[in-house]
C-alpha cells in the first residue's frame, strides 16, 4: 500500500530535546472492570497483586481502580497532551494486565501512526532561502557592472 | 504573517538577474558555453528543468569576437529555405559582415537544449554589435561575467617606453643585414 492513504505525522518529540527534566507523559490510568464477569479474572488478580507495586513505581501517575458492572474490563490511559487510549483487557492475565500498564505508562501519547521520515526540524533553514544576491558582494546591490559611481 | 514573510522569500528566490558580458576578443563558442549555463539557469541551486529559472544575459561587443585558426575563411553556416535551389553557404566572414551578431547567436542556439524552451530561453539573450546598451537594459544589469578568455595584449597598446624595456634575447650588431 502507498503512503498516501495511510495516516501520518511527522517525528516530534515531547521532550523539547532533552532542555529540563522529565516529565512522565502518562497522568491518569483508569482500570474499569466487572467484579464478577469471569473474563475480567485477570483484572481482578492484577488489582490484587500488581496494582499497589504499579502505583507505587509510578509516583507521577494516578491510578483509579474502578469495579463496576460493565461490559468487558478496560484499561483508559490519560495523557498530557489530551490523548486518551482504551486498551481491552478481557481475557488477560494479571502479569499481561501489569505489562500492558508499564507499557502505557512509558510512551509519550502520540499517535501511533506511519512516520514520515526518520528526522525532522521545526526549523528548516537559519540562512533563509537561496536567492540571486546569495553569497555576492552586496555592492551589485546598490548599482550595476556599467552604471558610473555615486 | 509568516505567510506574507515566506512568499516574499519565494519572490527573491525565483527573481531573475541580468548579466553583462563582453564579448571583445572572445572565442564565440566560449561566450555560448559561459551565456548557455546562464540562460538555463543551470548555475543556481534551484536549478529544475521545468522550473524556468533562467536569467537574462547581455553581450556586447559582439562585433568583435575572435575566430581561431582560418575559421573566418573556413567556416561555412549553411541554410536552406525550402525552395529549390534555397541552399545557401556562407563564410564565417560573410555571415559576420551582414549581420554582427548573428555567429554569437547562431552558436548560443546551437549550445541550448533542443526541447519548447530554447525560444524562450533565446528571447533573454540581448545582443548588441557594441558597446551601446539601451537605457532600460543598462539599469537592469547586476553583474559583469568574467570573461572565458584572457585578452591579449597587441604591440601597438604597448607604450614605446615599454617595447624598450623589454628583454631581448639577442642584440643584432650594427652592421648585420635584413634581408
Amino acid at each position: 500500500m502507498t503512503g498516501r492513504g495511510t495516516p501520518s505525522r511527522f517525528l516530534t518529540a515531547v521532550l523539547h530535546n532533552g532542555v529540563g527534566r522529565y516529565v512522565r507523559q502518562l497522568q491518569r490510568l483508569q482500570l474499569v472492570f466487572s467484579p464478577t464477569a469471569p473474563d475480567a479474572r485477570g483484572a481482578r488478580q492484577f488489582v490484587e497483586e500488581a496494582a499497589l507495586d504499579f502505583a507505587r513505581r509510578h509516583p507521577g501517575v494516578v491510578l483509579y481502580v474502578s469495579p463496576r458492572p460493565c461490559p468487558a474490563p478496560l484499561l483508559l490511559a490519560e495523557y498530557l497532551n489530551g490523548t486518551v487510549r482504551e486498551e481491552l483487557v478481557a481475557s488477560k492475565n494479571g502479569e499481561e494486565i501489569a505489562r500492558l500498564a508499564a507499557k502505557l505508562a512509558d510512551q509519550s501519547g502520540l499517535d501511533i501512526i506511519r512516520i514520515r521520515k526518520p528526522f525532522h526540524t521545526a526549523n528548516p533553514s537559519v540562512q533563509g532561502q537561496w536567492h540571486p544576491f546569495t553569497n555576492k558582494p552586496s555592492a551589485l546591490t546598490v548599482r550595476g557592472p556599467r552604471l558610473p559611481p555615486q | 504573517m509568516a505567510s506574507f514573510t515566506k512568499a516574499a522569500q519565494q519572490w527573491a528566490t525565483f527573481a531573475r538577474a541580468w548579466y553583462l558580458l563582453d564579448a571583445r576578443m572572445q572565442p564565440p563558442g566560449k561566450i555560448a558555453a559561459v551565456t548557455a549555463v546562464r540562460l538555463e539557469g543551470r548555475h543556481k541551486p534551484i536549478y529544475h528543468a521545468l522550473s524556468d529559472c533562467g536569467d537574462h544575459v547581455v553581450i556586447i561587443n559582439t562585433r568583435h569576437i575572435a575566430f581561431s585558426g582560418n575559421k573566418w575563411e573556413q567556416k561555412v553556416y549553411s541554410s536552406h529555405s525550402g525552395y529549390p535551389g534555397g541552399f545557401k553557404q556562407v563564410t564565417a566572414t560573410q555571415l559576420h559582415m551582414k549581420d554582427p551578431t548573428a555567429i554569437v547567436k547562431l552558436t548560443i542556439y546551437r549550445m541550448l537544449p533542443k526541447n519548447l524552451q530554447r525560444r524562450t530561453m533565446m528571447q533573454r539573450l540581448h545582443l548588441f554589435p557594441d558597446d551601446v546598451i539601451p537605457e532600460d537594459i543598462q539599469k537592469n544589469l547586476v553583474e559583469e561575467l568574467p570573461q572565458p578568455r584572457a585578452v591579449p595584449k597587441r604591440l601597438d597598446e604597448y607604450t614605446p617606453e615599454e617595447i624598450a624595456a623589454f628583454p631581448m634575447v639577442w642584440t643584432p650588431p650594427k652592421d648585420y643585414r635584413r634581408k
